[in-house]
């Protein structure tokens, strides 16, 4: 007697497909419980991920939004603050390197609000160049970009009128001492400082007491068709003294600076929290139900299975789970950012972590799910005629 | 050996445990089993019979000696040989039933034939003709919780020979059912594999059953120790 020829292992495997699904779906329990675990890590992780990213977003939006291909910054700038001046001597040796279509300074200071009930907040001040408004304001919900060109008129940011005494468009402020008027007002713009207030560069001088002459950046946009890099290698030998970076090269310096002193250590603790506890959950109820289980998979092996066909089986389960459990979690994340959703938060859940995060899931519940498959290979067929 | 045995059985022993601590159950069994001859192994707990049913149901190693099925030393095949041929040569009737919970009798019953290559189908068809043939055909989309333990009893006589396995093996097949179903289950048992010529050894010891043996073989301290009982098949 010989055994006949092995089956086709696809059509085998679709069997056990279907048993591990049968099996899941009979032990409702167990089902909700592990769903749970992936529900969990995938909410937390996610939520985590989306918050950060929505941080850094508000640290870097500024830099996105310049319309500058190069900015020219004090050495050893990795985030966007005020910081040291550069003279205008600077900006005409970047006006006149070839490839520079335009060239402009920009201020960034801190000036102090003075409120009608009293007391004071602070704003991040930003001086822009007319009429380039390189670095200018953006997303107007009140007003729009011309009324910089109105003298003594400064645009705050809407979500903080409350809280800089109940502004509105055309209230008359003291700002650094002066006297100011309420032109318009954006909305997001709260990076982790003060919120951001826009006014024309030497009407910012005067507010913030900076000579004429001097800038806290030049802001600089390449002639169509010339290669951006070639400009920046350009200024950079004509300006040795600063630094000339790209407008990503810039935004990417401060999410790294961020991640690396700020925000990153919190962040992936917390997100790894996440993913250990679902990984816990995950590999407890799977242990559980194969313990639960024992005999129907001693009966399996009885009957003909292999160990790998129940691998197969497990993962199968783990499989399912991973990724009922992150469709149905990214979807609680997805209801959870709109409601935070406001001006000093955008939760953003980038559409690649709608692939990552199912495939990372997958992951965490095929190694969860070896617990189990350790169980099940250790199991001695001949355990059913006990 | 003949190619008429279906089980030829030579020294075989086990030895559970290792130093002061071992137990022999099989202390050198010699036992040959014809094609198509329903053997009944009898014996008190403990005697070793359900230990050589493992064995030559090749789920257990012995210890020593040799097992041969259908002219094959089965103990002598690599471990990875050994679920193909549980799976093509042998069906299984366990004392408990051991039915999956979340599949229905037909599911349950088809399950061995799909795991063999037939298509969903036609495993579903043999299935049912199983489950008709035991006298539930009214009941093939019952899960195995909605079944008596009679009716369990006959889905997993109905599992075991859905694969069309030349040999069958049924561990206290009556342990768990009052006498009148026992009696019902061993007796459609024996009647369903005469029908296609299949060797059966049952391990009981219900002596209520014990009548409807071609052959028994008595067991007791890990050693055959007499014939009980003969009879012509």
């Amino acid at each position: 007697m010989t055994a006949s020829p092995a089956l086709p292992r696809l059509a085998r495997w679709r069997v056990l497909a279907e048993l591990g699904l049968r099996m899941m779906l009979h032990d409702k329990a167990k089902l909700v419980g592990t769903l749970m675990g992936v529900i969990f890590a995938v909410v937390l992780g996610v939520q985590q991920l989306s918050i950060l990213f929505g941080l850094l977003q508000k640290n870097t939006m500024f830099i996105d939004n310049s319309a500058a291909d190069l900015w020219i910054v004090p050495p050893g700038t990795t985030t966007l603050q005020t910081g040291g001046l550069m003279s205008d001597g600077v900006l005409a040796r970047a006006r006149s390197t070839e490839g520079v279509a335009l060239a402009e300074p920009l201020l960034f200071q801190t000036a102090t609000l003075k409120k009608p009930s009293g007391g004071t907040e602070p704003v991040t001040l930003v001086g822009t160049s007319l009429p380039a408004r390189l670095g200018g304001p953006w997303n107007f919900v009140a007003g729009g970009p011309e009324v910089l060109e109105q003298p003594d008129t400064v645009v705050f940011e809407d979500s903080e009128r409350e809280k800089y005494g109940g502004l509105d468009v055309g209230s008359v402020r003291e700002l650094a001492g002066q006297r100011v008027r309420v032109g318009g007002f954006t909305w997001g713009l709260l990076p982790f400082g003060p919120a951001y207030a826009f006014t024309e560069l030497g009407h910012a001088r005067d507010l913030t007491g900076v000579p004429a002459d001097k800038m806290s950046f030049v802001l600089v946009k390449v002639r169509p068709g010339q290669d951006v890099d070639a400009v920046k290698a350009r200024l950079a030998e004509r300006i040795p003294e600063l630094t000339v970076v790209t407008r990503s090269e810039y935004s990417r310096s401060v999410v790294i600076t961020l991640l690396k002193e700020q925000l990153g250590a919190s962040f992936a603790t917390s997100t790894s929290f996440g993913l250990i506890i679902g990984f816990v959950i995950v590999a407890l109820s799977m242990f559980s139900s194969v313990l639960d289980n024992l005999r129907e998979f001693g009966t399996l092996k009885a009957i003909g299975c292999t160990n790998l066909d129940l691998a197969l089986l497990l993962f199968c389960q783990a499989a399912l789970y991973a990724l009922a459990g992150s469709l149905i979690g990214l979807g609680l994340v997805g209801q959870m950012a709109e409601g935070i959703r406001g001006p000093k938060l955008v939760p953003i859940v980038p559409p690649v972590l709608l692939a990552i995060v199912p495939a990372l899931m997958l992951v965490v519940c095929v190694v969860a799910s070896t617990l189990a498959l350790s169980r099940i290979r250790k199991l001695e067929p001949g355990m059913v005629f006990r | 050996m003949t190619t008429e045995q279906a089980i030829r059985a030579r020294g075989v022993t086990k030895v559970f445990g290792a130093g002061g601590l071992e137990y022999h159950a099989l202390r050198g069994i010699d036992v040959d089993v014809a094609r198509g001859e329903f053997l009944m192994l009898a014996g008190p707990s403990g005697s070793g019979k359900t230990t050589l049913l493992s064995i030559v149901g090749c789920v257990l190693a012995a210890t020593s000696g040799s097992v041969h099925l259908f002219g094959e030393d089965v103990t002598a095949l690599a471990p990875s040989r050994l679920p193909d041929l549980r799976l093509r040569r042998i069906g299984f009737i366990f004392q408990g039933h051991n039915l999956i919970a979340s599949l229905s009798a037909r599911e349950n019953v088809a399950l061995v034939a799909r795991m063999q290559g037939f298509g969903k189908q036609e495993a579903g068809r043999r299935a049912e003709a199983l489950l008709d043939r035991v006298g539930l055909g009214d009941k093939v989309d019952n899960l195995p919780a909605q079944l008596s333990g009679g009716q369990r009893q006959r889905v997993a006589i109905a599992r075991a020979l859905a694969g069309e396995p030349p040999l069958v093996l049924a561990d206290e097949p009556t342990a768990a059912l009052d006498a009148q179903s026992g009696l019902g289950v061993t007796e459609l048992l024996r009647e369903l594999c005469r029908e296609h010529g299949r060797t059966v050894v049952v391990v009981t010891h219900d002596s209520r059953i014990f009548h409807l043996a071609d052959r028994m073989v008595h067991i007791e301290d890990g050693r055959i120790v007499e014939p009980l009982l003969e009879q012509a098949s």
